[in-house]
């Protein structure tokens, strides 16, 4: 796993913690209770984000003072309507937000595993192809992919449970398939902090059962991960809930965040109440 | 019958050949890319500037490069400002060369039948400089596409990951379009400001529509690109028309009887 750590302000000195530098510290809202794997009080080789906003065009901050911590085995539910800002914290994170303001603090670098609707599905590509493609960063190119990537892709393929479909062109594959091939490729970037972006929604069950055990065991080996959802309840069942709406409404421990305030403000009126005091989050096509 | 002996026709044949190797390779990622448009009205908007170079004497080849460098640049900042979708932006500028070129062609150089050598090609045009260029610009592309080749995989299956996966997104596209730009200009020669998707879209496209895996799709667009070429030339050479009249005839038979083939195919596996 990469171990360098990377430290920066960026933007300008509009940000409300811009160039201010220093060493991780609390994070205002981030719960309380007993420390879990990977707790707030130590957050070495984790993720931590200080007064971060940004956006595509200037004089408009798509998303507004984020500040969070993100330890090594925990899961961070992002929850948020569409249009909330989610993709565009990972936009943030990734360093491809046009425009940004603010902190952060990266164990190194990043995985990505987008939604598969962003991904071509006519190109000639298979899923081990598209894998494989987690080793290109680290391969000179005028050279092949390293043998031990090689396997390592097979091996990643297998731990999601799609070894045999290999050969097959990712085009072909079922929506869940196709989100567990993008995650077995974001396994061999060996990233200690994966971005998933709605990895859930739209799958069938046995690639969400699939996804969710790759989760627990990614959370053993101590990645952190951020994982962009609808689904309240699930998030619930994490380490941590960031919520947004253009910005941070609340960050913590899930017991502490998703109380119906909290929801009512960050999904407003596609907030769906059930009986019983469970919440379901309507969203345009997803329903939880 | 065609006289193999002829050094034009010889310069054609290898002109062809060598233009396959680009045309097959980069072809392929403008397929795949979505760049056909671009293509096309990076040959067109070099038809001014060939008016110009013919009118004064410089090097076709070098107009025709900073013309369609220029449309590069030109297009990107179109884009970049977002009130323009990239077809949008590819439209204005590709009517706006093709009408320069028609002004500057019949009301100001009055370069006459010279025009239809410029819009179409020809085969007898072609000196050995021609054939050395297009020689230069095909080893650039085996070069280009072995250095690149992953970066235009990666961004063009999913950008949003490019940047993430160590990929250099927005600098491989750049010298994706100047390949592009550099063969166009190349082909100029022998196929015509008009016509130059002939060799960089037509080959590429009907070898898409015949395998599923990268490696093959550029092996079978070369091979295409040349024998569509060698085809063009004799064409050309018996009807006496031009090689880029030729070549867009040959290829769209093909692209058609291939396209006819695979559509039959499928339609008897599902039956």
């Amino acid at each position: 796993m990469t171990a360098d750590r990377r430290r920066g302000s960026i933007g300008g000195a509009a940000g409300p913690a811009a160039g201010s530098g220093g060493a991780a510290g609390p994070v205002p809202g981030s719960g309380g209770g007993a420390a879990s794997p990977g707790s707030d009080e130590t957050n070495a080789c984790g993720l931590a984000v200080r007064g971060l906003s940004g956006g595509y065009v200037p004089g408009r901050d798509a998303l507004r003072d984020v500040t969070f911590e993100a330890g090594p085995g925990q899961i961070v539910g992002v929850l948020g309507p569409n249009g909330g800002g989610k993709t565009t914290l990972f936009r943030a994170l990734l360093g491809e937000l046009p425009r940004r303001r603010g902190e952060l603090e990266l164990p190194g670098r990043l995985a990505y595993v987008p939604q598969t609707e962003r991904t071509r599905l006519d190109f000639p590509v298979s899923a081990f192809d598209v894998v494989l493609m987690g080793a290109y960063g680290r391969t000179p190119w005028f050279r092949r992919v390293a043998r031990r990537d090689r396997e390592a892709a097979r091996a990643a393929l297998d731990r999601v449970g799609l070894a045999e479909r290999a050969g097959d062109s990712f085009g072909v594959l079922s929506g869940g398939q196709r989100q567990r091939v993008l995650i077995a490729r974001a396994l061999l970037q060996e990233a200690p902090v994966l971005l998933l972006d709605e990895p859930l929604s739209g799958v069938d069950g046995v690639s969400a059962a699939r996804i969710e055990a790759l989760f627990g065991e990614l959370r053993a080996e101590g990645r952190t991960l951020l994982v962009a959802t609808h689904d309240v309840r699930q998030a619930g069942e994490w380490d941590r809930v960031l919520c947004l709406h253009g910005r941070q409404i609340d960050f913590g421990r899930p017991a502490a965040v998703l109380s119906p305030e909290t929801l009512r403000e960050t999904y407003g009126a596609e907030l769906i109440v059930l009986e019983g005091g469970d919440h379901a989050v309507g969203v345009g096509h997803h329903v939880h | 019958m065609i006289d193999l002996g002829a050094p034009y026709v010889q310069r054609a044949l290898l002109e062809m050949l060598l233009l396959a190797v680009p045309a097959g390779l980069l072809g392929s990622w403008i397929v795949l890319r979505r760049l056909a448009f671009f293509s096309h009205a990076v040959g067109t908007v070099s038809f001014p500037a060939l008016v110009l170079a013919s009118a004064w004497g410089i090097a076709p080849q070098l107009a025709a490069l900073v013309a369609a460098l220029g449309f590069g640049v030109a297009q990107e900042r179109l884009e970049r400002a977002r009130r323009l979708g990239a077809d949008a932006a590819t439209g204005l500028l590709l009517v706006g060369a093709l009408a320069a070129g028609v002004v500057l062609a019949s009301d100001v150089f009055e370069s006459g039948t010279e025009v239809d050598t410029l819009l179409f090609g020809s085969l007898i045009g072609l000196g050995e400089r021609e054939v050395l260029l297009t020689g230069v610009v095909a080893a650039g592309a085996v070069v280009l596409d072995a250095a690149l080749r992953r970066h235009w995989l990666g961004t063009g299956f999913e950008r949003g990951s490019a940047r993430a996966l160590g990929l250099r997104p927005v600098l491989a596209d750049r010298l994706l379009l100047a390949g592009v730009a550099a063969t166009a200009v190349v082909a100029l020669d022998a196929v015509g400001a008009l016509l130059v998707t002939v060799v960089l879209v037509v080959p590429a496209a009907t070898a898409r529509l015949l395998t599923d895996r990268l490696a093959q799709l550029q092996l079978a667009a070369i091979a295409l690109a040349a024998v569509e070429g060698v085809g063009a030339v004799w064409l050309a050479d018996a009807m006496n028309v031009g090689a880029g009249p030729a070549l867009a005839v040959l290829g769209g038979a093909v692209f058609a009887l291939v396209a006819a083939t695979t559509a039959l195919r499928a339609r008897a596996v599902t039956a």
